[in-house]
C-alpha cells in the first residue's frame, strides 16, 4: 500500500531539511523517495498545516529489566486505577502497556533501556517485548563483572577483552555498553563505600580510569556504533564535575558518552558545598568532538530512582519517599538499587538540579551532541518531555518558574542570564536524527529512501509547544497509523535493534569453563539466540551496522 | 528428537533453583536421570507418562476430543459471571496467554502461593531491603544463616549449587561458616560438615526475633531456648568477621509460627543494619509451582504480583477480596481455570462451581472436573521461560520428549 502525507511541513535534520514544505512517500513500512514511486497512491493524508517529523527516540529510559519490575512492585499504589484515590497523572514505572500506549501518544517510537545486566537480559527483553508499539533495544552492562575486571588485572590483551565485549553484546542481544560507576558496584560488593576515578578496587586493585579506557578502546576497536555510555563514579556528590572531567579524559580522545549528565555536573561551592558546574562540564562538551551526553533533566514531584549503582543508591536510601527501598547485589556482574524519591521546587539542592540540567541544554553548542532525556524516572517520568521542551524553546516560561523557586540558588547558576530558545530545528535534532545517529540506527531519525516509516505528525496551530509535543495529530509506525488525534487506531508490536560486532567464538569455549565453574548457570543458557528472542521473548531482532569491520 | 542413548541437559522446571546442568537420556517419549545420585531424582522422573496419564481430555471424567472440550469451555465461559483463573504453576507463555484470557472475560488471576509471595513482597512495599542473587552468594558468601527446618529438603540442590560449592571467585570454600538456626536433620548437618564449619542453633523458629535482637546488641544473654550462652558468644565472632554475610529461607518454613511476616521483618532489619558498616544481603527462596515466574510477568503487564480483576480495559487489584480461598469460600465466583503445568500434585476441586483444568497429564484432583485438558510440562514437552528464585535469572526450558500434548499458550489462544 502506497500512502502519501501531502504538503507538511517536514523537518528532516539527517538530510538537512528543515521546515520544508514537501511530500512523503511511505511503502510496506518504509519511506519511498518521490523518484521511485510509480504505483497508484492508495490512501492520501492531508498535512497542510501539520509539522512532519521522523519518529521520536528516548536513547536513555529504564523501561524493562529487574530494577523496573522491583520499582513496579515496590509502589503499586501508584497503578491502581479503580482506587479512588489513584493519582492518574502518576506515570511511576508503570506497566509494559502504558509505558508504550504513553509513548506512542507522544509520537516516540524508538526506545531504548541503558542498564540491562547480562544474567538479566532474557527477562528485560521480555518485558520490553511486552510494550506495545515502539521498537526498543538495550545497552549491556559491564565493567563491573568480575570476569571482566579480572581480564583487566591480569592485563590481557585488549584483543581479548574485545572477544569479550562482543561475545556479551550478541549473547545478551544488546546494542550498546554501558558502564555504571566504573568498578564501584563491584567495590561496594567488597565493602568500599565510594570509588574515585584514580582510586584502586581493594580486591581486583585497578581504577575506574583504566576500566572506561579499555571498555572505550573495544568499543572503538570493534565499530559498535554507540559510544561507550557512561554513568561516571561519584554520581549526586557535590564537587563531582572533577571525576567527570576525568571521566572524559580517561577516553583518550576515544568516542565517550556521559549519560544523565546533570546529575555529574555539581560544584561544592557556597555556604551549602553544593552548586551548578555546568559551565566547566559545558567547556569540555563544546570543545572534544567525541564527547556526547544525556542530561537527565529533573522535574518537581513524585518519581521512583532506579540505577545499577548499588553503591550510590545504599547511600542515597536515608532520602527514600515513600520511605522504603531496595538494593541488591547481582550475579558477579553489578548490582541494583531502587529509591522513591520526591523532587521538591522548595529544595534548595532539587531547584538547582532544575536549573544545572537546563543549563546544561542551554549551554551546548551543538544539538547534535545533547540528548533530551530525563533518566526516566530518575529525574522525572518520560511524560515530562513537552514539559522540558517548552521550557527549553520558551524563555518567558522558563524564567517564570525559575522565579518561584528558592532565591538563593541565583548565586550558584547562571540560568536566568541565559537567552537562549530552542528551535524546532534543534528539538527535531536532538530528539530524533541525533539520537539515531549515535544509536547506529541508519533507518531511524530520518525520512532518507528505505528509512523505516516511523513519523510523528504535528498540528503546526498550536502555539503552545508543551500541547503541541504531547498531543501528536498523528503517529505512524512502520508505515501504519496507530495513533490519530489522541485515539489508539491500531496495536503494533516492534522489534529489538541490536548490533552484532565480530569476535573469536574460541572465547566461548574459556567462558563456558568460568561458568561451569563459578556460575549457577550455563554459559548456553545466558545465550539468547535470534530464533528464541523472536519466539519465547517474543520480539524479533533488527541487526544494526556496525561502523566498521573490527580492528586489532 | 533426541536419541535415547544421548545424554543431554534439562533445565529443570520444578523447582525454583531452575537448575541447568540435570543430565538426562530419552528415547522421545520417556526420559530418564542419569546421575541417580541426584538429590531430586525422583521427583523430576514423577514427570514421566504412566499408564494412568491422563494424555487426552475429558468432559466430566470421560474421555474426549479437544475440539468438543474447547467448545464445552468456550460455552461455559460466554454465560458465566465471574471467572477466577487459579495457577498452580506455569511458564512465560502461559502467564501471557492467562492475561489475554482474564481480559477478554473479565476474569480475576491469583496463585495458589501467593500468601507466600506477598510475605517477601511487604519488606519490598514497607521499608527496606538488601538481596542477593545465587551466583552472587556462590562466589562471595563467606558466612550463611539458614533459616528454616525443611528448605534444604525443599531445594536439595540448594546446598550444591549454592551454598556450598567447590569453587568459589572470592571465598575460600574450606572456611565457609554455616549457621543453621531451626530443626535440621542430623543427615544435612553431617554433610554440610564434611566441607564446612556448621554451627546448628536449635531455637524454635518463632524465637528468631528475639534471637537476632541478642546478636545485634551488645547487651548481655538472654535465654532463648536452644541457645546458650556460648553458642551467642561464638556466632557473634563469625559474624563479626563476616565479609559477605548472607540469611536464607523459605517463607513455608515459617507458616505454622504464630507471626511468619515478624521473623522476616526481623531478619531483613538485621541485614539492613548490617551494612551499615559491612556487607551482607537476604535470599529468600521461593516456592516451586512458578511462583516468581507468575509474579514478575504479572508485574510488568500491569504493576501488581498478583490478584487481579480486568475489568473492561483496565484492572484492579486486591489482596483480600481477590484472593483464591475467600472468592471461592464466599461463593464469589462461578467457574474455575485451573492451570498447573510444573506438579501432578492433587488438585483441590469445589464441586460448586464450574472446574476447568487445564493441567499436568499425571493430575490427580479431589473430585472431577467438569472439564479436564492435559497440557505440557515447560521444559519437557515444550520450550518456555521461567524465572528463578532470585528474581534475576530466568531460563529457557527446551522440549526433550514428543508426546504430542500442546501447551497452555495453544490451548488458550484457542479460547480467545
Amino acid at each position: 500500500m502506497l500512502i502519501q502525507l501531502k504538503s507538511g511541513n517536514v523537518y528532516d535534520p539527517h538530510n538537512k531539511i528543515f521546515n520544508v514544505r514537501k511530500d512523503i512517500y511511505i511503502e510496506d513500512g518504509s519511506i519511498v523517495d518521490k523518484k521511485y514511486v510509480s504505483s497508484k497512491i492508495d490512501k492520501v493524508i492531508d498535512c497542510r498545516n501539520k509539522i512532519v517529523m521522523p519518529g521520536a527516540i528516548d536513547m536513555h529510559t529504564h523501561i524493562g529489566g529487574g530494577k523496573v519490575n522491583i520499582a513496579r512492585l515496590m509502589l503499586e499504589e501508584f497503578h491502581n486505577e479503580q482506587d479512588p484515590n489513584f493519582d492518574m497523572t502518576a506515570i511511576i514505572a508503570p506497566s509494559t502497556l502504558k509505558t508504550g500506549l504513553k509513548y506512542i501518544e507522544m509520537g516516540y517510537t524508538s526506545c531504548f533501556e541503558p542498564a540491562l545486566l547480562p544474567a538479566n537480559a532474557r527477562q528485560a527483553h521480555a518485558e520490553m517485548s511486552d510494550i506495545p508499539f515502539i521498537d526498543k533495544g538495550g545497552y549491556v552492562l559491564l565493567g563491573n563483572d568480575d570476569y571482566f575486571l579480572d581480564l583487566v588485572r591480569k592485563k590481557a590483551s585488549q584483543s581479548s577483552i574485545n572477544d569479550y565485549i562482543a561475545f556479551v553484546l550478541k549473547a545478551t542481544q544488546c546494542i550498546g555498553v554501558k558502564v555504571v560507576n566504573p568498578g564501584g558496584i563491584n567495590a561496594f560488593k567488597f565493602n568500599q563505600r565510594a570509588l574515585n576515578v584514580d582510586e584502586k578496587s581493594k580486591y581486583y586493585d585497578i581504577t575506574p580510569r583504566e576500566i572506561v579506557s579499555v571498555l572505550t578502546r573495544g568499543i572503538h576497536d570493534l565499530g559498535i556504533p554507540h559510544p561507550l555510555h557512561v554513568h561516571c563514579s561519584n554520581l549526586g556528590v557535590p564537587g563531582n564535575f572533577l571525576s567527570t572531567i576525568e571521566t572524559i579524559k580517561a577516553a583518550n580522545g576515544l568516542p565517550i558518552h556521559l549519560t544523565h549528565i546533570q546529575f555529574q555536573s555539581y560544584g561544592n561551592n557556597g555556604d551549602r558545598g553544593f552548586s551548578s558546574a555546568a559551565v566547566e562540564i559545558s567547556n569540555y562538551l563544546n570543545k572534544i568532538p567525541n564527547l556526547t551526553c544525556d542530561v537527565g533533566q529533573i522535574m518537581f514531584g513524585q518519581t521512583v530512582t532506579m540505577s545499577g549503582d548499588s553503591m550510590t543508591q545504599h547511600k542515597n536510601h536515608k532520602h527514600a519517599h515513600p520511605n522504603k527501598w531496595m538494593c541488591m547485589d547481582i550475579e558477579c556482574e553489578a548490582g541494583c538499587g531502587v529509591v522513591p524519591f520526591k523532587y521538591q521546587d522548595k529544595s534548595f539542592v532539587n531547584a538547582l538540579q532544575w536549573a544545572i540540567g537546563l543549563e546544561i541544554f542551554l549551554l551546548a553548542e551543538d544539538p547534535w551532541k545533547v540528548f533530551l532525556t530525563t533518566d526516566h524516572p530518575n529525574g522525572a517520568p518520560f511524560t515530562s518531555y513537552p514539559h522540558l521542551i517548552k521550557l527549553l524553546m520558551d524563555k518567558s516560561f522558563r524564567n517564570d518558574i525559575l522565579n518561584q523557586l528558592p532565591k538563593d540558588i541565583l548565586e550558584h547558576t547562571i540560568l536566568h542570564t541565559l537567552n537562549r530558545e530552542y528551535t524546532l530545528n534543534e528539538i527535531a535534532i536532538m530528539t530524533r536524527s541525533a539520537p539515531a545517529k549515535i544509536l547506529g540506527l541508519s533507518k531511524k531519525g530520518n525520512f532518507s529512501h528505505g528509512s523505516d516509516a516511523d513519523i510523528t505528525i504535528y498540528d503546526k496551530n498550536k502555539k503552545d509547544p508543551e500541547d503541541m509535543f504531547a498531543h501528536p495529530s498523528m503517529v505512524l509506525k512502520d508505515g501504519k497509523v496507530v495513533v490519530e488525534n489522541g485515539k489508539i487506531k491500531e496495536y503494533i508490536w516492534g522489534k529489538t535493534q541490536t548490533v552484532a560486532p565480530e569476535y573469536d567464538k574460541s572465547i566461548e569455549k574459556n567462558l563456558g569453563k568460568f561458568f561451569d565453574k563459578y556460575h549457577t548457570m550455563k554459559l548456553s543458557n545466558y545465550i539468547i539466540s535470534d530464533d528464541e528472542m523472536e519466539r519465547l521473548v517474543g520480539s524479533p531482532v533488527s541487526i544494526n551496522e556496525c561502523k566498521h569491520k573490527r580492528k586489532e | 528428537m533426541t536419541s535415547h542413548n544421548k545424554i543431554i541437559d534439562l533445565v529443570c522446571p520444578f523447582c525454583s533453583l531452575h537448575c541447568d546442568d540435570v543430565k538426562v537420556s530419552t528415547d522421545g517419549k520417556t526420559f530418564k536421570i542419569h546421575d541417580k545420585n541426584l538429590a531430586c531424582a525422583k521427583k523430576i522422573e514423577r514427570n514421566n507418562i504412566r499408564k494412568n496419564s491422563l494424555i487426552f481430555p475429558t468432559i466430566n471424567g470421560k474421555a474426549s476430543t479437544l475440539s468438543n472440550a474447547i467448545t464445552q469451555i468456550k460455552k461455559n465461559l460466554s454465560t458465566h459471571q465471574e471467572l477466577l483463573i487459579l495457577n498452580h504453576g506455569v511458564d512465560l507463555s502461559g502467564l501471557r496467554a492467562i492475561l489475554g484470557l482474564a481480559s477478554q472475560y473479565g476474569g480475576i488471576i491469583d496463585h495458589i502461593n501467593s500468601e507466600a509471595l506477598f510475605l517477601n513482597l511487604n519488606l519490598l512495599q514497607r521499608s527496606g531491603y538488601m538481596a542477593t542473587s545465587l551466583t552472587e552468594i556462590k562466589n562471595r558468601a563467606d558466612v550463611i544463616v539458614i533459616f528454616g527446618n525443611k528448605i534444604l529438603e525443599k531445594s536439595p540442590r540448594l546446598l550444591e549449587k549454592v551454598l556450598q560449592t567447590q569453587n568459589s571467585l572470592c571465598t575460600d570454600t574450606r572456611k565457609k561458616e554455616i549457621i543453621l538456626v531451626g530443626s535440621f536433620s542430623s543427615k544435612i548437618i553431617n554433610d554440610i560438615k564434611k566441607s564446612s564449619r556448621v554451627t546448628n542453633i536449635k531455637i524454635n523458629l518463632d524465637m528468631i526475633p528475639s534471637f537476632l535482637d541478642l546478636l545485634a546488641d551488645d547487651e548481655k544473654y538472654k535465654k532463648v531456648n536452644g541457645l546458650s550462652e556460648d553458642d551467642l558468644v561464638k556466632i557473634k565472632k563469625i559474624i563479626s568477621n563476616a565479609k559477605y554475610l548472607v540469611a536464607v529461607w523459605t517463607n513455608s518454613d515459617f507458616a505454622l509460627t504464630s507471626n511468619p511476616e515478624m521473623i522476616i521483618n526481623s531478619i531483613s532489619k538485621y541485614i539492613i543494619a548490617y551494612n551499615q558498616d559491612k556487607r551482607g544481603a537476604c535470599s529468600p527462596i521461593a516456592g516451586s509451582l512458578g511462583d516468581v515466574t507468575s509474579s514478575q510477568a504479572i508485574a510488568w503487564m500491569t504493576g501488581f504480583a498478583s490478584r487481579i480483576k480486568f475489568i473492561g480495559n483496565t484492572f484492579k487489584h486486591d489482596r483480600v477480596s481477590y484472593n483464591n480461598k475467600v472468592l471461592i469460600d464466599n461463593q464469589n465466583v462461578d467457574t474455575i481455570i485451573h492451570i498447573s503445568t510444573l506438579t501432578s500434585d492433587k488438585i483441590k476441586l469445589d464441586k460448586r462451581y464450574f472446574n476447568i483444568v487445564l493441567g499436568h497429564p499425571n493430575s490427580s484432583f479431589s473430585s472431577v472436573p467438569d472439564i479436564f485438558i492435559p497440557v505440557g510440562t515447560p521444559g519437557i514437552d515444550c520450550d518456555g521461560i521461567m524465572f528463578r528464585t532470585d528474581n534475576v535469572v530466568s531460563v529457557a526450558l527446551k522440549k526433550i520428549r514428543e508426546i504430542k500434548l500442546p501447551s497452555t499458550e495453544d490451548i488458550i489462544n484457542r479460547l480467545t
